[in-house]
């Protein structure tokens, strides 16, 4: 009695007289995900790029039509320090965190004592939330109580305390030195779970043939991880290019807007100028640079999957 | 289970499999070491001091910012502001954490970082399991095109999308509100959480899911009764994922909030930075709090960790 009920009952929905086809029903299950990508991201981004070609104020009603005035006042004006100030940025935020990353990852790999401890404290600077890596280094940059200051007086490296965050010529170094503190971790992760897929046959059969350790980490380490370097290469680049929070908190794209990239330039236009076309048309030029990027990884990662 | 039989064949690919999916020790486990006895590297001693020289070096560089800010915070007020700086604090001070506990402001945007990243945990999950399971068991055209399209979404300047986000959720009343928090937050989640979760049903058996078809399960209800409970592992890391992403939030919650709903980040910034002499550690101990919680959902993902970041990158 107990097993005949569910199941005559489960038979008469299978058996409906109007079942919808599996793609219709995939698409039902896509359609909440859908809807909030079209609402929070498209819908947003499409306005966005469309107020470039507009004079329209963050706080006033109404729009004027002004053609492609605002993108030649941005090229004309801000970009190539912003393109320029973002290409420093985004490279040394990319490199210096896949050289720590890497040398970490090679030493880790090597089955140091207590490798397993070491990796997981190495990870705390990735896991704290980015202001929070903003107030630590904001601290340590200090220009009157830092410890930045005192190490390198210390070490007779400057004579005199400085205000690394409040010097355009300082500022950008300091932002890249945070920076990189928070994105070593992740490098060093991936690194090393593509170090540990590295058949060790190759690196025996080559110590066997005579090859030296240098020798066999450019001719067997980098090629066999040639995949995954282009790939933590390309998408820190891509994330980087967009960072926002850690260079906002730090200097809010100063002192004397010598760390404001496209990410900070953007906000700030919008936000605090309450200039959106002028926003606008910042973000235009940055999001086609940005899309040559992205199909850049796109071509990598299907190239990835074809081997 | 059935796995025992392909074993030899599933073995070349094992290593890598295991990498991805649960962290890094165990593909250096499964080498059996004494059928090895004279190649490995780490026995040579130029070898070893070069690992030492990197660990100790870039050791220094990723942990002793972390002490800097743990000494800061039980620094005593009066002795902070020294120069040059204490390296050890003369007497371990408590009062940065008393006065954090006893803030109400502090209070009020804890609550709201709660509230905003359970909420948006929740939802995250039940949408990116929808949305994942439709692109694992299902196939029809335009599957891949929409898989790339959540993915590259995540390739999207959040500044940029700011620009008119702001506008949108002004014209249905949304700002300074959680509901456009958790609206923002989750989309947000969707590339990860959904790359998770359908690296997580393509684990389940076709036959399984076939067999609850031809015994007469609805589709709904193979998704509700045999999917989900399967996977609910992967429902927890994608879950506490969406919590951290929540959590971590500033640019959203700085811009869509009013300081009544914002949430910690923006909060902590409004609160301590630009002041003319910062409470330096009352923020470094505020800063250890709100990592506190990160630090506990990763503990207990770790597993889930390099997967989950890789899967979301490689898999197309």
């Amino acid at each position: 009695m107990t097993t005949t009920a569910p199941s005559s009952q489960l038979s008469t929905t299978s058996n409906k007289p109007k079942r919808l086809s599996d793609g219709v029903f995939a698409f039902l299950l896509v359609l909440p995900g859908l809807a909030l990508l079209l609402a929070v991201v498209v819908y947003p981004l499409i306005t966005a790029l469309v107020t470039a070609f507009f004079k329209q104020s963050l706080v006033l009603p109404g729009r004027e039509f002004v053609g492609f005035q605002n993108i030649i006042d941005v090229l004309t004006g801000e970009f190539s320090r912003l393109l320029w100030q973002t290409l420093v940025f985004t490279i040394g935020t990319t490199l210096f965190p896949f050289v720590i990353g890497f040398a970490l990852a090679l030493a880790l790999n090597t089955r140091i004592r207590g490798a397993k401890v070491l990796r997981g404290l190495m990870l705390i600077p990735w896991l704290v939330p980015g202001v929070v890596v903003s107030f630590l280094w904001m601290w340590i940059f200090n220009a009157n109580y830092g410890v930045m200051n005192a190490l390198l007086e210390g070490i007779g490296l400057i004579d005199q305390p400085q205000a690394w965050l409040a010097q355009p010529a300082t500022a950008m170094g300091a932002v890249i030195l945070a920076k990189t503190w928070q994105s070593f971790p992740w490098m060093m992760v991936m690194l090393l779970a593509g170090l540990q897929t590295v058949p060790r046959e190759l690196h025996e059969a080559a110590e066997i043939d005579g090859a030296g350790t240098i020798r066999r980490f450019f001719s067997i380490t980098v090629p066999q991880l040639k995949g995954i370097i282009g790939l933590v290469l390309l998408l820190e680049f891509i994330w980087n290019f967009q960072h926002f929070d850690i260079i906002y908190v730090l200097t809010g794209g100063g002192p004397a807007g010598s760390t404001q990239t496209f990410a900070t330039a953007v906000y700030e236009t919008a936000f605090h100028g309450f200039d959106l076309g002028h926003a606008g048309a910042i973000g235009l030029l940055w999001m086609v640079l940005l899309m040559a990027l992205v199909v850049v990884y796109v071509r990598f990662s299907e190239k990835g999957e074809e081997r | 289970m059935t796995l025992e039989t392909d074993l030899p064949t599933a073995a070349p690919i094992a290593p890598v499999a295991d990498t991805a999916g649960t962290g890094v020790q165990d593909a250096s486990r499964r080498t059996r070491r004494p059928s090895k006895p004279n190649a490995l590297r780490s026995e040579r001693p130029g070898v070893r001091f070069a690992a030492w020289a990197a660990v100790i070096v870039c050791g220094g560089f990723a942990l002793l910012p972390v002490y800097w800010l743990l000494a800061t915070s039980l620094t005593p007020r009066t002795e902070v502001f020294a120069y040059p700086p204490q390296f050890f604090p003369s007497t371990v001070s408590w009062e940065a954490y008393e006065s954090l506990f006893t803030n109400p402001t502090l209070f009020n945007y804890l609550r709201n970082s709660i509230i905003v990243s359970v909420i948006t945990a929740v939802l995250s999950v039940l949408v990116s399991a929808y949305m994942g399971y439709a692109f694992s068991k299902f196939r029809y055209t335009g599957r891949r095109a929409l898989m790339y399209f959540v993915l590259s979404s995540q390739m999207f300047p959040q500044a940029l999308l700011l620009v008119t986000l702001y506008s949108v959720f002004a014209a249905y009343g949304l700002l300074n509100t959680y509901t456009a928090l958790v609206l923002s937050f989750t989309t947000f989640t969707l590339p990860l959480c959904v790359w998770m979760l359908k690296g997580f049903f393509d684990t389940i058996p076709d036959e399984l899911i076939e067999a609850a078809r031809v015994d007469g399960a609805s589709r709904l209800r193979i998704i509700h009764s045999i999917v989900l409970p399967l996977s609910a592992p992967g429902l927890v890391a994608a879950g506490l994922f969406a919590f951290v992403r929540g959590w971590n939030d500033f640019i959203f919650a700085l811009t869509l909030a009013g300081p009544d709903k914002q949430t910690l980040p923006p909060g902590l910034v409004n609160t301590y930075i630009g002041e003319a002499s910062t409470a330096w550690p009352e923020l470094m101990a505020a800063s250890l709090v709100v990592s506190l919680p990160v630090a506990i959902a990763f503990i207990s993902l770790q597993r889930f960790l390099v997967g989950g970041l890789t899967a979301g990158a490689v898999k197309g």
